[in-house]
């Protein structure tokens, strides 16, 4: 059974589907849910997210029947179905998607038939069942992909062998996620591979509209977007394979190795196009030696974030950067299996860091971990302590960055403290971005 | 008015016939309001807006030393994590100790919609109060518990018995209204019930009455003034209000908005209550008259000379100090009047469009107007009785205003849209939230307020009169931005009449 959370770093279902398809190129998503519902999820998928923006058609504009007590009392459909008709006729949008709210679901409104209507048309409606109470932000986004994939995505008979699916990188929950996708794709570039990730930057819906036709799907994750690559394997016969987010020398090298594999290619020539990538990475990341050194800039961390975003961060900090990433606290919803599977993400390091991992959802509990794992200081004249500490978190890490005196810098969800452009922390040139942004909060005082 | 023995307050429509959907001139709405219908009008298409929860927030998330606890599905709330850097920031400029925004939710999921989810919010509570010790713990109902039936009145009743904590439940369930200004009702019917008054705290009588001492207090009280302040308020602008009064030997007390909790347990020992916004405090003001017997002034807010004159002098005549404030107000326009000058002649001619609350835009208007600028359409949330008074005397004063155009909608930046291509002003003055859309019409903004600038008061006038004119010295980025963003609406959108989407059929 689930619990309360303290201080929640995402929003519900709806939130995650308003939220990727807020992002996903010409599309009007239309609500069918309470007043408010809109309104209340728009500065959290703008503000807390680096400020992306309204969107096309999100934020205020988002179309939205705006339920109230009679449509509670009455039934909502006849609304829904003027609210997407008259949306058609006024917004300009290549696909139209019909999300739902709570209140409406549990009037159990019937969206399906409003959106089958428009079967045979020249407008594409869709829709999905996307109650708040279904779960959080990722929920929300595995839900419109399912729904994507099983019902926008053309079936093709012929398979394309240098085309890929990437998925896995959360939009908007993952503040970076335009960035990260382009620096991911350019590593797939480097393969030889076209990709598709619908959400990427020049991408249309025809990148999704054809994807049946890829020889494989990517998920950057072992958790987001896993279930709807099985429903894209179950209807379009593309396999899948899940591989960790990466950041860095390390998490890029085995993000490679595995998709390499997978895609059947020779390690030969897998290896040479790591290297390639080291010579970049490392003509740079060598220019730090100087200040690293004379300005002793290890740090122990406190690593802060969802299973995705962690374990990449932690293999960058532990065996790229030779710092002490002792401490990561995993703060999405997972089940027994997924925290079974994100532990092993955080093995194998080159380094030999051990991290202690724990899950906890409840923000105000941070602070408290970091003492126990590094102690408290009672003002004892020898002491080990968190210190040199970093925290790399999110902007509610701040409350207790401050308390520790510690310097933090945000890089996951919510990040109201920065604002995001096409910046990416992903691959090889990602890792450079990260580390310049973290030595630069060492050497801001300077 | 008397609702304070109920569980929930009245919604606006049932309680002031308030109005989200019109289209027309000034001179329309005033005619038609009078009639009382217009809370019937309706939108066919409608984009979103937030709802009571979400505007509760807006005053809850200043209260210092409290929790909030959303008792609700994982969402609802969510703009607390966008708020939760700048509000710790805000809080300390009234107390550097504040401890900033701490607020839980209970996470209800689709176990709890078939089984009830009060078991989680008792865990809340204990665990807000047990682990942060706060002086309140601010419980927000949402639609889902309302809906499933939870008891939040009674677990609080319960609980109260064994928390350190005050608990004050706040009923603003998003599906009850669709004018969001209930919010405040909500929030105050929370208050007025579980923080105001002395019967709620333990005070023991001294053992040696003072009676000098009591006397003191009394001249004390009936030289205090409470007021009440709204969040889109600035430090600076309460700072220039506090100020004003002080000029007139009175007592200023600041409430609700960056208040403690037990700051509102004596509240009703003032000579009077000072509202800024009808919007915001009609409500607690006719409580606290009804049941405390502190009368009230709520007639304008103090945005530009002319409102923030009648504001000053409805206070003082009820001290019977007209005549001090009238040299003081006389003392402050004419230094304000030489320091705006040269803003004056920069901004003479120049149109403007406003949106934002109807008691903001509409004083708002009237100070744009006093610095020469022409008004050509405005945008309410919501339109009452209020904003009624409001503007048949910007009608009144300013007979040109008759034929600006007014729009009420909360949000519905569809209507705005077609609007300002229609009307293309030279500056448009918005509501933080949705401003970002009229500057990719190439229209460049001035919010409507800002916590962090000054807007009221006779200082606030030159503030807005200099940072307009600042605004204006370069609007290269509206410019570049309309060439290469769009908005979502179909070209022919444009040309078609912007209230096509209102429907007014059911008001005769």
């Amino acid at each position: 059974m689930s619990k309360f959370v303290e201080r929640p770093r995402y929003v519900c279902a709806l939130g995650g589907a308003i939220g990727t398809l807020k992002v996903l190129p010409r599309t009007v998503p239309i609500l069918h849910a309470a007043t408010g519902c809109g309104g209340n999820v728009a500065l959290a998928l703008n503000q807390a997210a680096g400020y992306m923006g309204s969107g096309y058609c999100a934020d205020q504009a988002l179309p939205s029947t705006n339920t109230s007590e009679r449509e509670i009392v009455f039934g909502g459909e006849e609304r829904l179905s003027e609210q997407i008709e008259n949306t058609i006729k006024l917004v300009d949008g290549d696909l139209y998607f019909v999300v739902t709210g709570c209140m409406v679901e549990m009037i159990g409104d019937d969206i399906r038939n409003a959106v089958k209507k428009y079967d045979k048309g020249s407008v594409q409606v869709l829709g999905a069942e996307t109650g708040g109470f279904r779960g959080n932000y990722y929920k929300g986004y595995e839900i419109v992909l399912k729904t994507l994939f099983r019902d926008f995505v053309e079936k093709k008979a012929v398979t394309d062998g240098k085309l890929v699916n990437l998925w896995g990188v959360v939009p908007v929950q993952d503040v970076f996620w335009k960035g990260n996708i382009a620096l991911i794709k350019g590593l797939l570039h480097k393969l030889g591979y076209r990709v598709n990730s619908f959400f990427g930057e020049g991408e249309t819906l025809d990148n999704l509209r054809n994807a049946a036709a890829a020889s494989l799907n990517i998920v950057v994750s072992d958790t987001f977007g896993v279930e709807a690559a099985q429903v894209f394997e179950e209807i379009h016969g593309v396999p899948y394979i899940t591989a960790p987010f990466p950041i860095g020398d390390h998490g890029s090298a085995i993000f490679l190795r595995q998709a390499g594999k997978a895609l059947g290619m020779e390690d030969a020539f897998v290896e040479k196009v790591i290297r390639e990538e080291q010579d970049y990475y490392y003509s740079y990341f060598e220019r730090i030696a100087d200040v690293y050194s004379d300005l002793d800039l290890q740090r122990y961390t406190t690593v802060v974030g969802d299973s995705n975003y962690t374990q990449a961060l932690t293999r960058f900090l532990a065996d790229d950067l030779g710092w002490l990433p002792e401490l990561v606290v995993i703060t999405d919803f997972l089940t027994g299996e997924q925290q079974e599977q994100a532990r092993g993400n955080f093995t194998g390091y080159e380094s030999g860091v051990q991290p202690e991992l724990v899950f906890d959802t409840d923000a105000s509990n941070v602070g408290k971990y970091i003492a126990r794992h590094w102690g408290q200081s009672g003002s004892q004249k020898y002491f080990e302590g968190f210190n040199p500490g970093f925290i790399l978190g999110s902007a509610i890490e701040r409350d207790v960055a401050e308390s520790l005196k510690a310097p933090q810098l945000t890089v996951t969800y919510p990040i109201s403290n920065r604002v995001v452009l096409d910046r990416g922390y992903a691959g090889y040139r990602g890792a450079l971005r990260l580390t310049e942004d973290l030595l630069s909060v060492l050497v801001g005082n300077r | 008015m008397d609702y304070i023995n109920e569980k929930t307050p009245p919604i606006r429509e049932d309680r002031l016939g308030a109005c989200m959907a019109f289209g027309g001139s000034c001179c329309e709405l005033s005619r038609q309001s009078k009639k009382g219908c217009l809370f019937q009008n309706n939108r066919t298409f409608s984009q979103s807006q937030g709802c009571q929860l979400t505007l509760s927030l807006a005053i809850l998330n200043t209260i210092r030393d409290a929790v909030i606890v959303v008792h609700s599905p994982i969402g609802c709330g969510a703009g607390l994590v966008a708020q939760a850097g700048f509000c710790k920031g805000f809080q300390k400029l009234r107390d550097p100790n504040a401890f900033g925004l701490r607020w839980i939710n209970t996470n209800l999921d689709e176990i709890d919609v078939i089984n009830g989810g009060e078991e989680k919010l008792r865990s809340a509570i204990i665990y807000a109060d047990s682990e942060y010790r706060p002086s309140a713990i601010i419980v927000m109902n949402s639609c889902v518990p309302a809906l499933i039936g939870d008891d939040i009145d009674t677990i609080i009743e319960d609980l109260q018995k064994q928390t350190r904590a005050r608990i004050v439940p706040v009923h603003c369930e998003g599906f009850k209204t669709k004018i969001q200004a209930t919010a405040y009702d909500a929030v105050y019917h929370g208050i007025l019930r579980h923080l105001v008054g002395a019967e709620l705290y333990e005070e023991e009588d001294p053992v040696l009455p003072d009676e000098f001492e009591e006397l003191k207090e009394k001249y004390i009280i009936s030289r205090t003034v409470n007021v009440l302040n709204v969040s889109s308020m600035s430090r600076s602008d309460e700072q220039e209000l506090v100020n004003l009064l002080k000029a007139l030997e009175l007592n200023v007390r600041v409430l609700p908005c960056y208040a403690h909790p037990d700051d509102f347990a004596d509240s009703y020992e003032a000579a009077l209550n000072v509202s800024i916004c009808a919007t915001h405090d009609d409500y607690f003001s006719e409580h606290m008259k009804t049941k405390y017997g502190v009368p009230f002034i709520l007639k304008t807010i103090p945005i530009g000379i002319a409102n923030t004159s009648k504001w000053l002098l409805d206070i003082a005549r009820f001290f019977g100090m007209e005549e001090r404030a009238e040299k003081l107000i006389a003392a402050e326009v004419e230094e304000l009047n030489a320091a705006l000058k040269p803003y004056r002649e920069f901004l003479k001619g120049k149109t403007a469009f406003l949106a934002g609350g109807e008691i903001r835009v509409i004083t708002t208007a009237e100070l744009l107007h006093s610095l020469g600028m022409e008004v050509l359409g405005l945008r309410g949330f919501h339109f009452d009785r209020y904003g009624e008074a409001l503007l048949d005397q910007l009608i009144d004063e300013i007979p040109e205003s008759e034929r600006a155009i007014i729009n009420i909608g909360t949000g519905q930046p569809f209507e705005q849209a077609n609007l300002l291509e229609k009307l293309k002003p030279d500056i448009y003055i918005g509501h933080p939230g949705g401003n970002g859309w009229a500057n990719k019409q190439g229209i460049p903004v001035f919010p409507l307020f800002g916590q962090a600038f000054n807007y009221m008061g006779f200082l606030g006038v030159y503030e807005v009169a200099r940072r307009l004119t600042r605004t204006l010295k370069n609007t290269s980025y509206s410019r570049n931005i309309v060439k290469h963003a769009r908005l979502p609406y179909r070209r022919d959108w444009y040309s078609q009449d912007p209230f096509s989407y209102i429907d007014q059929s059911v008001a005769p």
